[in-house]
């Protein structure tokens, strides 16, 4: 233990999302104490989307919502706490990190960033100032004031297709624009194709969105460019899913090193370049963004924080043996 | 001194359960309009907020000042409770 009035655990987890949850099941079941800090959703980009389909053991699918809560109660069920706030800096003091956080100085032998990642913003005019009043990141949030209405969907993955399907329940017409090209699942596709198919979804290919203009505090329409040429869309809002950026902002003066675009950087054992900081899921470099590889990261991150506690891992390392992973 | 607390919220808004969650966990009662369920209340919750989004947290104190508080924003719940 360490000498101190501060707050100690044997792990704390940055995030409560299906990685840091899924990785809690697996410490506290070896009684490895562990506390969880959200600062958002408990179950993150997972808990705001609509229905989940690709997650296995569930051949109807689940509800994100529905998902998340249940990833919640397996994790408390064993003992995990979770604590809403939010962490501001990491500082290596050696065999304890120190975390600043929104309730004060804590202290953990080891943690695991498992932050993920939010919406990537477009970054044209109009999209700040209409942020939350016809400009919007949660279908499943602010859907429901768009019943009967007319709106515009930005992007062209999975995220995007599948949340321009959930707002069809809502909307009389969606212009769904697309920069380049459809990048979903043929599950999805099929979906879409069946909603083009009954007038529900219009699909604007090659269509670059470029300003979202508003009247009389509302958003009335979006200009873009479609095939080079200049184009409006008429609209009583706007959802983006443009892709994701990682929630690494605290980590910016950190000695843990990012990646370029401001992933975390691990080695194969998920350590971060601070020795007893690991990362999991959509915050770690080279992740597929997925739910079920985010638990998987989780689960693997968390039997490497064991290794750790227990003397056995090396600091981040080129060097590191396959033996300790074929150990586990 | 909170007087009443009122959640504007729909079936399917998780940052709805995150305040409510935050609300039990200070042990503050509160009042629930679904807008699912209540689509007639959505120009209330507009009127109110001036944000089309949910959750709206409306704190009303016992000098009938009101707090509202869009989204799940700790920074602002937390003082709109004190």
């Amino acid at each position: 233990m360490a000498a101190t009035d501060i707050p100690t655990h044997d792990v704390i987890m940055i995030g409560a999302g299906p990685a840091a949850l899924a990785a809690a099941v697996y410490t506290t079941r070896e009684d490895i104490d562990t506390l969880l800090f959200e600062r958002g959703v408990i179950g993150g980009l997972a808990a705001i989307t609509d229905m989940v389909d690709n997650y296995p053991g569930f051949p109807e699918g689940i509800e994100g919502l529905t998902l998340a809560q249940q990833l919640q109660q397996q994790a408390e069920r064993f003992g995990a706490v979770i604590e809403l706030g939010e962490v501001s800096e990491i500082i290596d003091e050696g065999e304890y990190k120190r975390l600043k956080t929104t309730s004060g100085d804590m202290l953990a032998r080891a943690i695991l960033i498992a932050t993920g990642s939010d919406y990537k913003k477009i970054g044209v005019p109009g999209e700040k100032e209409y942020y939350g009043r016809g400009v919007h990141y949660c279908a499943t949030c602010d859907g429901a004031f768009y019943r009967d209405k007319k709106i515009v969907v930005v992007g062209g993955g999975n995220s995007a297709i599948q949340e321009a399907i959930f707002l069809t329940r809502f909307t009389n017409h969606i212009d769904l624009l697309v920069r380049s090209k459809i990048r979903a699942s043929e599950v999805l596709r099929h979906e879409l194709d069946e909603l083009v198919e009954a007038g529900k979804i219009t699909v604007h290919l090659n269509t670059t969105t470029d300003e979202i203009v508003g009247e009389d505090n509302a958003v009335v329409k979006v200009l873009a460019t479609k095939d080079g040429q200049k184009t409006e869309f008429p609209t009583d809002g706007v959802f983006v899913f443009v892709g994701l950026i990682p929630n690494t902002q605290f980590l910016a003066e950190s000695d843990i090193e990012l990646d370029e675009v401001g992933f975390v950087r691990t080695d194969k054992h998920l350590q971060t370049t601070m020795p007893g900081v690991f990362a999991a899921g959509d915050v770690r470099s080279g992740a597929t963004m997925q739910i079920a590889s985010a638990v998987g990261e989780g689960a693997t991150a968390a039997l490497m924080i064991r290794e750790y506690l227990e003397g056995k891992l090396e600091p981040q390392s080129e060097h590191a043996t396959e033996a300790s992973v074929a150990q586990l | 001194m909170v007087k009443n607390i009122t959640i504007f919220t729909t079936n399917t808004c998780a940052y709805c359960a995150m305040v409510k969650k935050y609300l039990d966990t200070k042990q503050h009662k509160y009042d629930v309009v679904n807008l699912d369920e209540q689509p007639e209340r959505q120009a209330e919750a507009l009127a109110i907020s001036g944000a089309l989004t949910v959750p709206i947290t409306v704190v009303t104190k016992h000098d009938d000042t009101q707090n509202v508080v869009i989204g799940y924003n700790l920074a602002q719940l937390a003082p709109a409770l004190a």
